[in-house]
């Protein structure tokens, strides 16, 4: 779901570094704000690697696999690492493996890094409806999955469509965008079944892990 | 290290002995004003001034074949699907099948457009040690946690890539088999990354601790030495000057 380089016009692009580099200003303001931000950097920094080498697994959805993009469970882990996470994984999916680009590495950062935030955001309301048992935590981890995945693929099918250097009809544009997100509907459910499965098992063995 | 991205970093080409953060500025900037390129005449001269930069770096075309495979299946579907759904110049039908102008030539500005950064971007990262190269995004200005974060990560991937391909084999040894989509498979899969994690967060523990008993946070951070000769700051005027040239003809040409 990476945008590759070459298809979005330059006026995107910058917007998309913009962007990028004004939520990352804000994390790291965020981050500072930490009790000992220099004891998070390591764990932040070998979950990120973490988060890219699970990245690698293939779930079987017939008739073919798909690999998850995990955004929201990158949020509810890291928090506010979670945009930075986001932005170097990119960075190194864009030159290790020609996935996306470095010319769209601001585009591809914004559109799955700030689901992660909201995803975050999400998972931590458990804490102000004051329900952090395993039931709870369940449901708004899968909300968290569900919706990280289910905003970042609105936006990609958003930007690729409208963007296309060639005119479609707007309503095709239109009814393409709403199909193309319905078809999603399966994926968002499995990452957020699978978001609430790996939260469930951090708990259960970890659960500093989801504690902020 | 990681999948052979630097593997050609120690050949001897004019490009190798630029000064890493030189060539960090004029090989981005002319990624951006390749991005910037909508007119169809520019897409030749793009070309042109690709592959003498490819040919200045010495690297071997297997390396740029090898890396063009990755990045298949996204462009291979909008290949399918531009030149028979955009447009309204039908240049040839075959039944139902129409190939339409506007989406042929939309095509060819993504495809040359894509091969052209991906190429440059392979120059800049190909023609030095990575770790390198991101010490000179930090001497460029790259914020200290993200440049941490960076290193560290960079580290670590390999290790667990390593990990987890021994949980995967250890999982297959017992039995499991992952064919379907089930709720079991799901939750075993879940079990593994949460696994995945739970060793990278305990590493991290040790990580952090050996790095505070080497001073991290402590000691003045000691600045890489990158020496800049004459022939860097020209390399990086000419490349600068070649891609605001892209950038000028544009406007023009579209004005």
């Amino acid at each position: 779901m990476h945008i590759p380089d070459g298809i979005l016009p330059a006026s995107i692009i910058v917007a998309g570094y913009a962007t990028t580099g004004g939520v990352t200003w804000y994390s790291l303001r965020q981050i500072k704000r930490d009790r000992n931000p220099q004891e998070n950097i390591p764990k932040a920094s070998l979950l990120t690697a973490a988060f890219f080498v699970a990245s690698w697994i293939h779930i079987p959805v017939p008739p073919a696999s798909v690999h998850l993009i995990l955004n929201g469970l990158l949020g509810t882990i890291l928090g506010y690492y979670a945009f930075p996470a986001i932005l170097i994984g990119l960075f190194f999916q864009a030159v290790m493996f020609q996935h996306g680009g470095l010319s769209t590495l601001g585009v591809n950062a914004s559109m799955f890094g700030i689901p992660a935030l909201l995803a975050y955001h999400l998972f931590q309301l458990r804490y102000k409806i004051g329900k952090n048992n395993r039931v709870w935590t369940g449901i708004f981890a899968f909300l968290a999955g569900a919706g990280g995945l289910g905003l970042s693929v609105v936006l990609f099918f958003i930007l690729i469509i409208t963007n296309i250097p060639a005119n479609i009809d707007a309503t095709v544009e239109r009814n393409a965008i709403y199909g193309l997100v319905l078809a999603h509907i399966p994926l968002m459910l499995i990452e957020g079944a699978f978001t609430a499965a790996v939260a469930l098992f951090l708990m259960r063995v970890k659960p500093e892990l989801l504690e902020q | 290290m990681t999948r052979g991205l630097d593997a050609y970093a120690y050949l001897k080409s004019p490009i190798h002995r630029w000064e890493v953060r030189c060539k960090l500025v004029s090989l981005l900037a002319l990624i951006f004003a390749f991005a910037f390129v909508q007119q169809l005449i520019l897409l030749p001269a793009m070309v042109v001034v690709t592959l003498i930069y490819y040919g200045i770096s010495r690297l071997p075309v297997a390396f740029l074949l090898k890396r063009l495979r990755y990045p298949g299946f996204f462009l291979a579907a909008i290949a399918i699907l531009l030149p028979f759904s955009v447009g309204d110049t039908v240049i040839w039908q075959a039944g139902f099948l129409a190939l339409r102008q506007e989406g042929l030539l939309a095509l060819i500005l993504i495809i040359t457009r894509f091969l052209c950064i991906l190429t440059v971007g392979l120059i800049l990262f190909g023609t030095a040690p990575f770790l390198t190269s991101i010490k000179a995004m930090r001497e460029l200005g790259l914020p200290a946690v993200l440049a941490d974060m960076t290193l560290l990560s960079y580290r670590y991937i390999e290790q667990f890539g390593e990990d987890l391909r021994r949980m995967q084999t250890a999982m297959r040894l017992r039995g499991f088999r992952v064919n379907n989509l089930s709720r079991r498979n799901l939750t075993v899969l879940a079990s593994l990354i949460g696994s995945l994690l739970v060793r990278s967060y305990d590493q991290s523990q040790q990580v952090y601790q050996a790095m505070i008993l080497r001073g991290y946070g402590c000691v003045p951070r000691r600045r890489q030495r990158f020496k800049t000769h004459a022939s860097d700051l020209v390399a990086l005027v000419v490349t600068c000057f070649v891609a605001i040239g892209f950038v000028v003809a544009e406007i023009v040409l579209a004005s």
